[in-house]
């Protein structure tokens, strides 16, 4: 293996450019995967979302348009999961129950609008103890409005070998300017909660 | 050392026709349904096509090419920029939703690492090519293990148990290769991967093996 | 009978770099030591911080300087045989030395003092004492050191294939498993083949418990299984240090042969104790876990029989073709034949101790005492370093008549005396019940560590001498005059 100039430069080059291709690729050696990139691109550029139909527990159309001057916290779920979205009934119970008084206002939203008709939106809802007012359940209109709302959020859901779904299951903090701009893990209610106390 | 020409044309036939048949969109999708198919098959026999090329491109062209890439330790840095490129979870769940991304796949895996890489494995000489198969080697058990160890899903676009058996896959092909790799140091150099530089048969061991050690041969530096 | 002594290749400058940074480090160690048992025997007072520094510092450097001087046995007498690339030789010490300088800076600067063994979790919870910077530098720096000898290993793999066509044949299978023809390797070959394919997986194993720690130290959402970690790294660090000595056991080999003008040949014995040990040496790492009561039961059976097994092989076998090449040889008695010949005992009576505590019941007992630093020190100071010291006594010597110094004789009895006594120290103390890796030692053990301390004076001051003569000999090692002393009865 020789070692002229010619090599020198081109190996110098090609190390110059994997590493900004590198940097570029991880945020700059910050995110690794697809969701920590997400969660970046959030924080630096709140996202806009787009106007969506939804319908709630009690068959009531719904849009994010109707929080507008409110803030509104997020989670993706499916009825019939008895895995991670009990965390998140729990943690959105537990942020309604820390801070009192209608703000955020908590939106589930199902992204198997299939088999999730308003009926099963209501008892999930009664299971977490949803009172439907502040904390509505809700579930998109059709198949369109489910892939734009969740290429919006940047979810992503497959099926799982036993008839469910996995999802990358987290709370989004939507801006009283109708904005997604915090996306936090589902066990870091505290922070969560902090965070928003202290944005109040 | 040239390869028949007729030879290459029926190998560049192969590589372009398991490239469709890669491409098609059928096989694409079954392919990247798991991360175990998507990561440890269409990703490795993509670049395995790269290969091919740069490895069995007739020795003048080759050399040439070589040169003006700047030699082997070159084309090894660029291909081992790019294989980390494409290892970041991140990258393999871009390939995996948007079809832009799974294109850049296509292009860059067999022309940014296979490519180089078959275009510098002779040149590597022995220790070169050891030590790539060596690195390879732990490489896939670090990597195997950390996606063992993850506790949570590395990409959004695969299961959590499909990427712990990705991970357990990686490392019983980590033990192979090195198994292989060992068999072939065993075996000798007529066969195996230590092998790989020619058809040239080997040369009888050096006599000097063959006199008692109290006496070694004196040679001159 | 009047044969005239045969020329003898003198070092390559790689191996004359070797052997120099050798016996700078190993001194420097050596102090090292001192200062630890001094720090035992209240003679000085340095606290605990810096004792556990410098026992990570000695420990992480005396493996590393064994594997550099017994690197250097073998590439001075290998490439005697078969072609080796000088190159790597100096990519091997230039990674040594930057290797070393992240340790140095992970200890005296960062602070680091886990342990040479690095053993996990230990690197990442060091309760503030040390930075993950600090802990990261010290893995970074082995992982360096590991590379490089990973290299120089598979450069000796291909010089070995090239040269007789594969391992097998290394290693002597054709004759061992069919007709032995009496055209085997020679042991240097064997004893190469054999380092290079337990170090190689070593050293595979090393690097991924090594990478899989630093990635742990930064995420350590990451876990790595505690038993897991615990045997990769034993494994590695096992594996490594025996491979120095079966490295250095190269110079027995081929200059005893030398003084004694009868040659060393590789019977069926040797290459079956050879090939023995290549798969048993890789099975004994779990005589250090015996005390982990979660390992499978089955890898400590395992450690105790072939730990009991792999005592004997290699060691009878060479001990023996020793003893059978000098007696009534009318070998010509210098420091350097004597070295190696002194080698012999130190590998066999260090060894014992590992024998004995081999044994589950006595391991319970006795692994966390000074015993099994009694055992180490035993056979890496009178074996290994004594094989390091008597190759370097043996390329530096000017002419086959260079006769030895008063200087050399005291030096070489110091050496032995000191040694003995100092490993009898911690294995007295060891049976004693006194507790290993202890920076403060209770009032009644400080007296073996007194007595250690003043052995350790001994083997420091004998060591520098050593080092001494052959820096000032450094400009004879690259000759190739004749070395070896011409025997009593063939006439010179």
């Amino acid at each position: 293996m020789m070692f002229g100039r010619r090599a020198l430069a081109t190996t110098t080059a090609c190390a110059l450019l994997g590493g900004a291709v590198l940097w570029w690729g991880s945020d700059g050696f910050t995110a690794f995967t697809a969701e920590s990139a997400r969660r970046r691109a959030v924080l630096a550029e709140p996202r806009p979302l787009p106007a969506v139909a939804l319908e709630d527990q009690d068959g009531r159309p719904l849009a994010f348009a109707d929080y507008a001057g409110r803030r509104l916290a997020v989670e993706f779920i499916y009825t019939r999961c008895d895995t991670v979205c009990y965390s998140l009934g729990a943690a959105f119970r537990q942020i309604g129950e820390r801070l009192p008084g209608g703000d955020p206002a908590l939106l589930s939203i199902s992204f198997d609008p299939a088999h999730d008709d308003p009926a099963r939106l209501r008892e999930y809802g009664e299971r977490f103890g949803a009172d439907g007012q502040r904390w509505r359940i809700a579930r998109p209109r059709s198949g369109d409005d489910l892939a734009a709302l969740l290429a919006a959020f940047g979810v992503v859901v497959i099926a799982d070998e036993i008839g469910g779904f996995e999802h990358n299951a987290a709370i989004h903090l939507i801006g009283g300017d109708g904005r997604l701009r915090q996306i936090s893990d589902l066990d870091a209610v505290d922070a969560f909660v902090a965070g928003l106390a202290d944005d109040a | 050392m040239t390869a028949p020409p007729l030879r290459n044309r029926r190998l560049w036939l192969a590589v372009a026709a398991v490239f469709a048949l890669l491409a098609l969109p059928p096989a694409r999708a079954w392919l990247e349904a798991t991360m175990t198919r998507h990561m440890l098959v269409q990703m490795p026999l993509l670049v395995g096509l790269g290969f091919a090329l740069g490895h069995r491109l007739p020795a003048r062209l080759r050399n040439r090419l070589l040169a003006r890439a700047g030699g082997p330790l070159a084309c090894l840095t660029a291909a081992s920029f790019a294989a980390t490129y494409w290892m970041l979870p991140r990258a393999l769940d871009a390939a995996a939703a948007s079809a832009a991304a799974d294109a850049a796949k296509f292009v860059t895996l067999p022309l940014l690492i296979g490519l180089p890489t078959g275009l510098a494995w002779r040149a590597l000489g022995v220790i070169g090519r050891g030590f790539v198969w060596t690195n390879l080697v732990s490489m896939l058990l670090f990597a195997g293990w950390l996606y063992i160890a993850a506790p949570v899903r590395v990409c959004n676009s695969y299961l959590l148990d499909d990427q712990a058996q990705a991970g357990w896959w990686m490392i019983r092909i980590a033990a192979f290769i090195f198994a292989a790799w060992f068999a072939a140091l065993f075996a000798g150099r007529r066969r195996g991967m230590m092998a790989m530089r020619g058809r040239r048969p080997a040369a009888p061991p050096r006599r000097a093996g063959l006199l008692p050690a109290a006496m070694p041969p004196f040679r001159m530096q | 009978m009047a044969t005239p002594p045969p020329p003898e290749r003198g070092a390559h400058a790689g191996v004359v770099a070797y052997l120099a940074t050798s016996a700078g480090v190993l001194l420097l160690m050596m102090v090292f030591g001192l200062l630890m048992r001094a720090e035992q025997a209240r003679f000085v007072s340095l606290g605990a911080q810096w004792f556990y520094q410098l026992m990570t510092l000695h420990g992480a450097g005396m493996v590393g300087i064994a594997g550099i001087a017994g690197a250097a046995i073998m590439w001075h007498f290998l490439n005697q045989y078969v072609a080796l690339s000088v190159r790597i030789l100096y990519a091997n010490l230039a990674l040594f030395v930057a290797g070393v300088g992240l340790v140095l800076g992970a200890v005296l600067v960062g602070g680091f003092h886990g342990g040479w063994t690095f053993l996990y979790p230990l690197p990442s919870h060091s309760l503030g004492l040390w930075s993950d910077g600090a802990a990261a530098a010290f893995l970074a720096g082995m992982l360096v050191i590991g590379t490089g000898f990973l290299l120089l290993q598979l450069d000796v793999a291909r010089a070995i294939v090239a040269g007789y066509g594969s391992f097998a044949r290394a290693l002597g299978w054709p004759q061992l498993f069919g007709r032995d023809d009496g055209r085997a390797p020679p042991p240097t070959v064997v004893a190469s083949a054999m380092v290079t394919v337990v170090n190689l997986i070593a050293l595979v194993v090393g690097a991924s418990i090594l990478a899989m720690m630093l990635v742990n130290l930064y995420f350590p959402e990451f876990r790595i299984d505690p038993m897991l970690a615990k045997a990769m790294i034993y494994f590695f660090g096992h594996v490594f240090i025996n491979a120095t000595i079966y490295m250095a056991v190269i110079a027995v080999y081929e200059i005893l042969p030398r003084y004694t003008r009868r040659p060393w040949k590789a019977n069926r014995v040797f290459l079956a104790s050879w090939n023995c040990s290549t798969l048993m040496v890789m099975f004994i790492f779990p005589h250090h876990l015996l005390m982990d009561f979660a390992f499978p039961k089955w890898m400590l059976v395992m450690g105790h029989i072939i730990g009991y097994l792999n005592t004997v092989p290699i060691l009878v076998v060479t001990g023996y073709g020793a003893l059978t090449l000098v007696y009534r040889s009318g070998i010509a008695w210098d420091t350097g034949s004597r070295l190696l010949f002194l080698s012999m005992f130190g590998w066999a009576a260090g060894a014992m101790p590992a024998f004995i505590d081999g044994t589950i019941r006595v391991n319970y007992v006795m692994h966390n005492t000074l015993w099994v630093p009694g055992h180490f020190h035993t056979y890496l100071l009178l074996g290994m370093v004594a094989m390091a010291f008597g190759f370097m006594y043996y390329i530096a010597k000017p002419s086959a008549k260079t006769a030895d110094g008063l200087a050399d004789r005291a030096a070489f009895w110091a050496y032995v005396a000191g040694s003995l006594g100092f490993a009898l120290a911690f294995l007295y103390a060891g049976k004693e019940s006194v507790a290993r890796r202890y920076a403060e030692h209770l009032p009644e053990w400080v007296p073996y560590d007194r007595i250690g301390t003043a052995f350790a004076v001994l083997i420091v001051a004998a060591a520098l001498v050593f080092a001494v003569r052959f820096l000032a000999r450094l400009a004879h090692a690259r000759g190739d005059q004749a070395r070896a002393g011409a025997p009593q009865g063939a006439a010179a």
